[in-house]
């Protein structure tokens, strides 16, 4: 059995489904983020591990213990919120040392371990600190800190990043990788940020409509989305309507073009399927043996690492990425080009790495 | 245009002020009076030297601080309640602590009387039972004031968040209360503990139609009998009452300042 083990959890709010047959297994020291928009029920599936709402049905196991109907206080979690949270009455070293002495342990124990998380959210200094005399990035800091010095079972971490600024939150959010990965504590994350859940997870868990829509790794979650929210939601696509031409062989046929895609399909001849392609998989200009397609420049943005094209294709909108160098020249908004892609480039909604795992890995 | 504006606000502010301010100088000038063609503090050692007054005024500080006590006791833990678990009977709830600006205290008395002074609860027999009741009456004329406060200081906190917090560290309802909720009340608990202080102090109907030896009935009972007496009990208990204000101004803008930076 799992570290941490959610089976079949359902959650209703006066008849509003919020989670639906919820299910999911966390190792031992797993970082797992559950991803996905607001009003999702990752919150709400993030709030039943802790204990603040009880499931409508559906079990909770953390480390072998039923703590399904286990409430909050007794459950050995550590929370990170959104709003930090800290004790407003409290100095840094109060807030980290609050779960210590609530628990009856002895002032010495405490000051250790207090000193000791300190240390590990590098604010050595800043114990007498009140919560008001810290930036936000620092109570957050101090907020996990707090959380992990009763030394939970599981680390709950409810968007711990949203209230940080861009650069500040990419050290939080490194911190909490180094943190977790130092401590090997079992953590669940929730965020709506998916360069966020790609960036920091083991294992990422895309949620819609309260319900799980795929449970992989960051790298299979982009590469290998299982339905057609996961490959929306996650990262920039393009979608192309096209004709099955030729199964077996994988030709499909789109404004009088030919493409070559991995067969051979299931669909059978003639079938309408949508072809997805990443925007960096796509390159300007013709190519030996790549699928080609002629698009007109409408924008350039350039974005420092990329540089991202769209581009007009007949009716369909065209995303296209060229990763920056100095002496690139960048297209002209106006001109027509030629795009051209590889066949494994590309995947047709419905084909996918679930049904295909072999061809989809190599 | 504007000069016209300053000099209006002006003539109401001293106007404003008179009309407060000469009434207590009035008071005050007739305190200082007891001695024929003099001023003195005449009138004020005669208050202090009755053994009457420092009795009522002990017995009305006692009661003042026991009510804050209780009043305390029951209304921060509704207020929190409120807020945390119930936010929609916030309206209820409020209407029901505006009832006593609605109910005159004599209608509150002669209900306290009629219903406590026979079976099955006989309370006015006894003067520990009867200062129950003063108590008791006492935390309904202030609840208006104690709950505003209590309620905007706990607006002002992330109550759920917090709650939250506390409890995913271990701890349990009256641990979160004691430990997290009153300490980031304080400003709060003292705006409403001393307008309670002020009102109790003052207060004049309960003890007087329960019969008990408070501040309020010495006062009045000194207006009947003395003439420059009541004039310096005045200026003390407004004293008492300014002391209270600055006090709550005090800790008031303490308590912002954290919030603020917040």
């Amino acid at each position: 059995m799992a570290f941490l083990e959610l089976s079949h959890l359902h959650k209703s709010f006066n008849h509003a489904v919020a989670v639906q047959d919820f299910s999911l297994s966390v190792e031992r020291g797993e970082f797992v983020s559950l991803l996905g928009p607001s009003g999702c029920g990752k919150t709400t599936v993030l709030r039943m591990v802790a204990g603040f709402e009880t499931p409508t049905s559906g079990q909770i196991v953390i480390n072998g213990r039923e703590v399904t109907q286990v409430p909050p206080n007794q459950r050995h979690i550590g929370m990170v919120f959104q709003s930090y949270a800290l004790f407003p009455n409290l100095t840094a070293a109060g807030n980290i040392g609050f779960g210590l002495q609530v628990a009856g342990k002895p002032k010495t124990v405490i000051e250790a371990r207090v000193r000791e998380m300190l240390d590990l959210v590098r604010l050595p200094e800043f114990g007498t600190r009140y919560p008001y005399q810290l930036s936000g990035g620092q109570q957050q800091r101090v907020a996990l800190a707090r959380a992990l010095a009763p030394q939970p079972e599981v680390l709950l971490l409810d968007e711990p990043l949203s209230a940080l600024d861009a650069k500040v939150r990419a050290e939080v959010r490194d911190e909490i990788r180094r943190i977790q990965k130092q401590l090997g504590i079992t953590t669940l994350f929730v965020t709506h940020d998916q360069e966020e859940a790609m960036s920091i997870s083991d294992r990422v868990v895309v949620m819609s409509k309260g319900q799980i829509e795929q449970a992989a790794p960051p790298f299979e979650v982009y590469n290998y989305p299982r339905t057609a929210f996961v490959a929306s939601f996650v990262g920039t696509l393009n979608q192309l309507t096209c004709t099955v031409a030729n199964a077996a062989q994988g030709h499909l046929r789109h404004n009088g073009s030919t493409f070559l895609v991995p067969g051979p399909l299931r669909q059978a001849e003639g079938a309408q399927v949508v072809l997805m392609l990443r925007p960096e998989e796509l390159r300007l200009g013709k190519a030996e043996g790549l699928n080609q397609l002629t698009g007109t420049v409408q924008s350039v943005s350039f974005l420092g690492a990329v540089v991202r094209v769209k581009l007009l294709h007949g009716l369909s909108p065209i995303t296209l990425d060229l990763f920056n160098e100095r002496n690139l020249k960048l297209p002209e908004v106006g001109q027509a080009y030629i795009i051209s892609f590889p066949p494994h480039a590309c995947w047709i909604m419905g084909e996918n790495a679930e049904d295909h795992p072999a061809d989809a890995h190599h | 245009m504007p000069k016209r504006i300053n000099v209006f606000a002006w003539f109401i502010v001293i106007l404003g002020a008179l009309f407060f301010l000469l009434p207590i100088y009035g008071t005050l000038d007739f305190s200082l009076r007891a001695r024929k063609g003099e001023l003195s503090l005449l009138a004020y050692e005669r208050v202090f030297s009755d053994p009457l007054f420092l009795q009522a005024f002990f017995f009305s500080v006692q009661k003042a601080l026991l009510t804050i006590g209780f009043s305390l006791l029951l209304i921060v833990p509704t207020a929190y309640w409120v807020n945390w678990r119930l936010p929609r009977w916030r309206p209820v709830v409020e209407l029901v602590t505006l009832m006593p600006f609605v109910i005159p205290a004599v209608v509150l008395v002669f209900g306290l009387i009629r219903t406590f002074s026979r079976p099955p609860f006989v309370m006015t027999r006894s003067t520990f039972t009867t200062d129950i009741l003063l108590i008791a009456g006492y935390m309904v004329l202030t609840m208006p004031y104690v709950y505003r406060a209590v309620d905007t200081g706990l607006r002002a906190l992330d109550v759920r968040t917090l709650t939250e917090a506390a409890q995913s560290l271990g701890a349990n309802g009256p641990t979160i209360l004691w430990r997290v909720i009153f300490p980031n009340l304080r400003g709060a608990i003292l705006s409403g503990a001393l307008i309670t202080f002020a009102t109790v102090i003052g207060e004049l109907i309960l003890a007087s139609f329960l019969v008990r030896p408070a501040f309020g009935p010495y006062m009045e009972s000194m207006g009947q009998n003395k003439a420059y007496e009541p004039a310096a009990l005045g200026i003390l208990s407004y004293a008492l009452t300014w002391a209270s204000l600055a006090l709550i101004d005090v800790f008031a803008r303490g308590n912002k300042q954290v919030a603020s930076i917040r």
